[in-house]
């Protein structure tokens, strides 16, 4: 039982890494893109255009996902280290940075899906 | 000492993001039927980004995540291998430039609105 635990909270760990080094990779994307804003509307907006297909519509999808787990399980990691839940910590993280977080991911991802397709 | 003011300041930059990033998605995806359609372009966002307000508060946030960020990367590194003070320096350092050099180019993006 105690195994089980400990393996829980270093895969929590593991996956807030990967995730953190996925959204630096994506701030690095997104701080290129916004320069192009010095070169004027037209760059910004041909930048733009490449992130309106379907691909792009998902890995954006695949983005806010990523953040929601990242900050859901960050809270949890602290409440963890602060001493708070730590017995319960296993179904923490099912419960709560997966199972709220799906709860906000749908309430995000929904309205904008939606939107898309009325446009298209 | 060090080490336990940089897990602090890990954990409050994350609940600073945790903010800063609930405000971004809704100014900028979700705020109006234009921005969630995805329909974003220079003309929507320019009064925004041209205004002092917003340009500061976009620049602390992108200082703030980077922070946070690139302090993770380092705790990854020197939780992973079994380096001394000088290779921890070192990567530190790095680490630090190429903060500086990202915080110029994001900055540098509202040159010339």
């Amino acid at each position: 039982m105690k195994y089980l635990r400990q393996f829980s909270g270093q895969t929590a760990q593991v996956v807030q890494r990967v995730s953190g080094v996925l959204l630096l990779v994506y701030l690095f994307l997104h701080v290129r893109t916004i320069h192009e804003l010095s070169r004027g509307p037209e760059a910004f907006d041909a930048a733009l255009l490449t992130f309106r297909n379907p691909l792009f519509k998902t890995l954006e999808l695949g983005l806010f996902a990523t953040v929601i787990l990242h900050a859901l399980n960050g809270i949890r990691i602290t409440l963890i280290d602060l001493g708070i839940g730590q017995e319960r910590q296993r179904r923490l993280f099912w419960v709560y940075s997966v199972g709220i977080g799906a709860v906000i991911f749908l309430a995000g991802a929904i309205p904008l899906v939606l939107a898309a397709m009325q446009r298209s | 000492m060090r080490n336990v003011l940089s897990w602090y300041f890990q954990r409050i930059t994350g609940a600073l993001l945790l903010i800063l990033l609930a405000a971004h998605f809704w100014v900028e995806h979700f705020m109006s039927a234009e921005l969630r359609r995805g329909d974003l372009s220079y003309q929507a966002i320019h009064s925004r980004i041209a205004n002092p307000t917003w340009q500061f508060i976009d620049i602390a946030f992108l200082l703030v995540a980077l922070w946070h960020g690139l302090n993770g990367v380092r705790n990854i590194i020197l939780d992973y291998s079994r380096i001394g003070r000088r290779a921890t320096q070192a990567i530190s350092g790095v680490l630090v430039v190429a903060g500086v050099v990202w915080a110029w180019w994001g900055i540098e993006a509202f040159r010339n609105l």
